[in-house]
């Protein structure tokens, strides 16, 4: 039993990594958004004629400038998408470790009771407790990234409008930081619950 | 030997309508003997290679030049912006401070000097960076120096010879181009940031100018001022310069060639319009860096180097 726990524990060290990971993409993203939405911001000043100033006599200035923006812009929202690629590789990562944990229970030597699976020896989690865990955990992951897409895709929405996009622009970007679909004490939790001895 | 020699006298070798007409109209002027042509090749490639790496390394403190510029300008309008505004700012318990306002906009006209002098002194060096990119597209050439018969053969940048027109009479240099083809390329490349600095000196000299309306200022700048020493001369290489008006070309997009009507003076300058000069300062709209990467790709393909 205990080595079934074992392994459950190595799964989450996996999942640990994974979300490694995930950490890193989130800073990244949230470096385009901004880059992103500095430019949306401009979009709106940009585009009006009547603020170009002394450069009002350089003929064709406004179409230039607002159409370079426009493909800085397309080039971040771009390389946005690349970064969701990569988050859903991460999401795919962390099903495959859960599907496998899930091996562990159904095709081991001995198919486990269900008052094994319940068993708790001392301060070690039982091994249902486990796979709870990394059934949340996976949905969590799950969750938010589908939330980081729709964020994404409402970012084109926003720059066409040309036109007070700064409320929403900043609660989109709210929305990006607090991963709302990953709290981060019911990640702890869950961590603590399999790694008692850690807990100092 | 002879597929070589009937090679460099085709009329067919590439030689687009560029440059100095005198020789596009006399094409391949008295093809030298192939053994001058066996140690011209060698001499002309060296020098199209360091030319062209010298371009790349002049787009990158171009780059760096241009960056800094515009955070100096960045600072420059921020401070403008928070003496503008000093009536009208929140100070919270330093209110009470005795000519804490007056002393608050002392300080940051102060600022604005520095970051005056600052952007100023970014503009200069990217003048340079701009005249030595010229002076390098049109340094592609290679003339041989002294006597075609002498045993020993030199070369220069210079032609000591009418009929030496440094391009070994429109032969590929390397596999397929003539000095020509990499002449075109470069002006090309030069073009755009030629262009550019234009928009930027217009721009330099809107930022120069924005000032308190309480302050007075001593010394109001126009197109047609030098902005500093010597700035005309740069100027003239690049072709900036018009020399019966006395005055800098206007600037004008690539695309457009039109030339505009005259300048209108002093702006308001509120933030949204320091905004779109911050901004179209870093659009660098008249700098195509597809076209840039692609030029440097190909080039350095036809040279056998890494440009990049």
């Amino acid at each position: 039993m205990e080595a079934v726990v074992k392994k459950y524990q190595q799964k989450y060290r996996k999942v640990k990594d994974e979300m490694g990971s995930w950490e890193e993409l989130q800073a990244r993203l949230l470096s385009q958004f901004s880059n992103a939405s500095s430019i949306v911001q401009r979009l709106q000043v940009i585009h009006k004629s009547r603020n170009y100033g002394g450069l009002k006599c350089v003929e064709g200035i406004e179409g230039a400038v607002l159409a370079k923006q426009m493909e800085s812009l397309q080039t971040i929202l771009l390389s946005m998408n690349k970064t969701l690629e990569d988050f859903h590789g991460v999401v795919l990562s962390i099903e495959k470790i859960v599907c496998d944990s899930r091996q562990l229970v159904k095709g081991g030597s001995a198919q486990l009771a269900t008052k094994q699976l319940k068993q708790q020896i001392g301060v070690k989690p039982s091994v249902a407790d486990c796979l709870d865990g990394l059934r949340l955990l996976e949905e969590m992951h799950q969750s938010e990234y589908h939330l980081k897409l729709s964020v994404v895709s409402a970012l084109p929405e926003i720059a066409l409008k040309l036109s007070g996009g700064d409320g929403d622009l900043d609660a989109l970007r709210q929305l990006l930081v607090d991963q709302p679909n990953i709290p981060r004490e019911e990640v702890q939790l869950i961590f603590d619950m399999v790694f008692p001895e850690e807990i100092c | 030997m002879e597929p070589r020699e009937s090679h460099f006298q085709s009329p067919i070798v590439t030689k687009p309508p560029f440059f100095t007409p005198q020789q596009s109209s006399s094409p391949s002027s008295a093809p030298a003997p192939s053994s001058a042509i066996r140690l011209w090749k060698p001499a002309a490639q060296r020098n199209v290679r360091n030319q062209w790496s010298k371009l790349l390394a002049l787009f990158q403190d171009w780059c760096s030049s241009s960056s800094s510029a515009r955070s100096h300008a960045i600072s420059l309008v921020n401070s403008f912006l928070s003496q503008k505004y000093m009536n009208g700012m929140d100070l919270g318990v330093l209110s009470d401070m005795p000519n804490i306002r007056t002393k608050a906009c002392q300080k940051l006209f102060k600022q604005q000097e520095l970051y005056r002098c600052k952007l100023l002194s970014c503009y200069k060096d990217m003048v340079a960076i701009v005249t030595r990119m010229v002076n390098s597209s049109r340094s592609m050439r290679c003339y041989l120096k002294g006597s075609r018969t002498s045993p020993l053969a030199q070369f220069s940048c210079s032609s000591q010879n009418d009929n030496d027109s440094g391009d070994a009479g429109g032969i590929p240099v390397f596999t397929f181009w003539s000095i020509a083809a990499f002449e075109e390329l470069a002006s090309e490349v030069v073009q755009m940031f030629t262009s550019e600095l234009n928009l930027k000196r217009l721009l330099v000299l809107e930022l120069l100018s924005i000032s308190d309306e309480r302050v007075l200022q001593e010394i109001e700048l126009h197109w047609s001022d030098e902005f500093y020493e010597g700035e005309f001369d740069d100027l003239s290489t690049c072709n900036l310069y018009l020399e019966e008006a006395c005055e800098p070309v206007f600037p004008s997009l690539r695309s457009s060639r039109s030339s505009t009507s005259s300048m209108q003076s002093k702006h308001q300058a509120d933030s949204d319009v320091l905004q779109v000069y911050l901004t179209t300062w870093l659009a660098e709209v008249n700098i195509d860096r597809c076209r840039l990467d692609e030029i440097f790709a190909i080039v350095g393909e036809e040279m056998h180097v890494n440009l990049s």
